[in-house]
């Protein structure tokens, strides 16, 4: 059991050594909101300039850790030693929020297991359609809100939410959907290549159901 | 899923569901988990452990407990199993804490050894004890009845304070039941002072000074600590941030105190659940279509399929 001044940036986000860079930005918005003045969570726990000392260590780690060359400097100075997550059986702090199975960077794909424990498990949906209701909830049930997204990916929020409210007609060009939505999916933790697969099937469909609508309706 | 399904074991899986505060929704939340777990087909005691404040028999539609806990309490009945009443619900039986003694409500601490043994003797499969607010030593003894009960918390500050303070009165009451020392007790009872002399403010700060005292006491703090592990069920969410909540909880529990709880889930804010209470119905049965039925339901699913905690 380690204290805030004895912990490496990883365990003071809370992730595995082989966070994807979309959790590192989920962990740092995740702390940021812990740490902010005020924060509900914390406002009666820490002491006086407590959260702000804290606050500065989470900045520092998040800068380490999302440029990859101060991120592999970093790796080499701890050593190999905790190479693997440190939350399986050593109790060691784990990690917040379900994996990204389908990172961008292979290389950067948390390995089996290494999963952390998805603590909610409210999605029981089985596999299957990934439409705007389920992607919303899949985004709340890990307490992530629009913003986080729109702030880590750069799209739009309102496109976020037509994406959500399964708005096709007001959305871009498929092939920016299918970006937003891979975005919006990694992000969130989901399979990034299946959601959008799922998801731009319906958006095809949809969109040319808004077409034949507009036309029939004397459009 | 429906129909009674044997016992796998003999003893009954205890579960008690506090939270610190008053009006958190801790009778909705265990009303509705006991009727979960029934329709699931486990045999359910719902008991109602507020003998000041008693409600859970209203959340269950039973309006007038003839026996409750009370008696048990007065000595008027010794064998819990004859408190036992018939709720309108298959598979879930209650024992209400209605028509206490108001000048002496709470029972000694012999008595409530012995009632927290017959609980786990109880015929059922599980038996969620609803805790009344505040952390009254009668409060937190039922707590520990299990390792991993229950922690309701409605996303405001008051909650919240109240939620870790209730968190740390529990871990520090179990942990000096845990220390052999005597020495050792008595810095556990010191540190119970939010403003001891020796500026111990969380149970991690313990934990160092413990191990630099007696290392062997060290390893059974750390030992009680992994054992120790409550869960988390934020009532009442309204956004993502509320959600949230739950996880930045954790998150201070684990940093600060060195409390490693888990976050089971969430009820969003609906006002079918309003209406069932009104209705004296849990909103499972009432209104099983509506979101926070949904989640009340996985809630009691991960709750029923988590194996039975050793140590």
């Amino acid at each position: 059991m380690k204290r805030f001044s004895e912990q490496n940036h990883y365990e003071i986000l809370e992730i595995p050594r082989s966070a994807t860079a979309a959790e590192i930005e989920r962990a740092f918005r995740m702390a940021e909101a812990i740490y902010s003045e005020g924060s509900l969570a914390g406002y009666s726990v820490f002491g006086d300039g407590e959260a702000a000392a804290i606050r500065e260590r989470v900045e520092t780690a998040y800068r380490v850790l999302t440029h990859p060359e101060s991120r592999s400097a970093y790796d080499a100075m701890l050593g190999g030693r905790e190479s693997a997550p440190a939350t399986e059986s050593s109790g060691e702090p784990v990690e917040v929020i379900a994996a990204t199975e389908d990172a961008a960077d292979p290389a950067s794909r948390p390995q089996r297991s290494a999963q952390p424990r998805d603590d909610l498990e409210l999605e029981e949906e089985e596999p299957g359609e990934f439409d705007g209701g389920r992607l919303r909830r899949s985004r709340i049930h890990r307490g992530i809100e629009i913003e986080d997204i729109a702030g880590w990916t750069k799209i739009n929020p309102t496109y976020l939410r037509f994406i959500e409210e399964d708005r096709y007609t007001d959305l871009p060009a498929p092939v920016y959907v299918r970006g937003f939505v891979t975005a919006y999916a990694e992000y969130v933790g989901l399979d990034a290549k299946q959601v959008a697969a799922s998801y731009m099937e319906s958006f095809e469909n949809g969109t040319r159901r808004g077409r034949r609508g507009r036309f029939l309706g004397g459009r | 899923m429906k129909g009674p399904v044997p016992s796998p074991t003999a003893a009954a899986r205890v579960i008690p569901v506090g939270g610190g505060k008053g009006g958190v929704g801790k009778s909705f939340v265990t009303a509705n988990l006991a009727a979960s777990l029934a329709q699931q087909g486990k045999r359910v005691v719902a008991i109602d452990g507020d003998l000041e404040g008693a409600n859970l028999h209203t959340c269950l539609g039973v309006p007038k407990p003839r026996c409750s806990l009370a008696d048990f309490v007065a000595h008027r009945r010794d064998d819990l199993e004859d408190l036992l009443l018939e709720t309108p619900f298959p598979n879930l039986r209650l024992i209400a804490a209605t028509h206490g003694n108001l000048g002496t409500p709470q029972p000694g601490h012999a008595r409530r050894v012995r009632m927290v043994r017959a609980m786990r003797s109880l015929d059922a499969d599980f038996v969620l004890l609803d805790l009344g607010a505040g952390t009254h030593s009668a409060v937190m003894d039922y707590f520990m009845v299990g390792d991993d009960g229950l922690v309701v918390i409605s996303p405001e500050p008051t909650s919240v304070e109240n939620a870790y303070s209730f968190l740390r009165a529990a871990f520090y009451r179990r942990l000096r039941l845990a220390m052999a020392s005597h020495a050792m007790q008595e810095i556990v009872v010191l540190a119970m002072d939010q403003h001891n002399e020796r500026g111990i403010r969380t149970p991690l700060d313990l934990l160092h000074e413990i191990e630099a005292s007696d290392p062997e006491e060290g390893k059974r703090f750390v030992e009680t600590m992994k054992a120790f592990r409550p869960r988390i069920v934020i009532n009442e969410a309204y956004t993502a941030e509320d959600v949230k909540l739950g996880f930045a909880i954790q998150s201070v529990a684990r940093k600060f105190f060195g409390i490693e709880c888990d976050y089971i889930g969430y009820v969003n804010h609906d006002e079918k659940a309003r209406q069932s209470v009104r209705d004296r119905r849990p909103l499972v049965e009432s209104y099983p279509e509506s979101d926070a039925a949904i989640y009340l339901n996985r809630i009691a699913k991960k709750i029923a399929a988590e194996p039975i905690r050793v140590g």
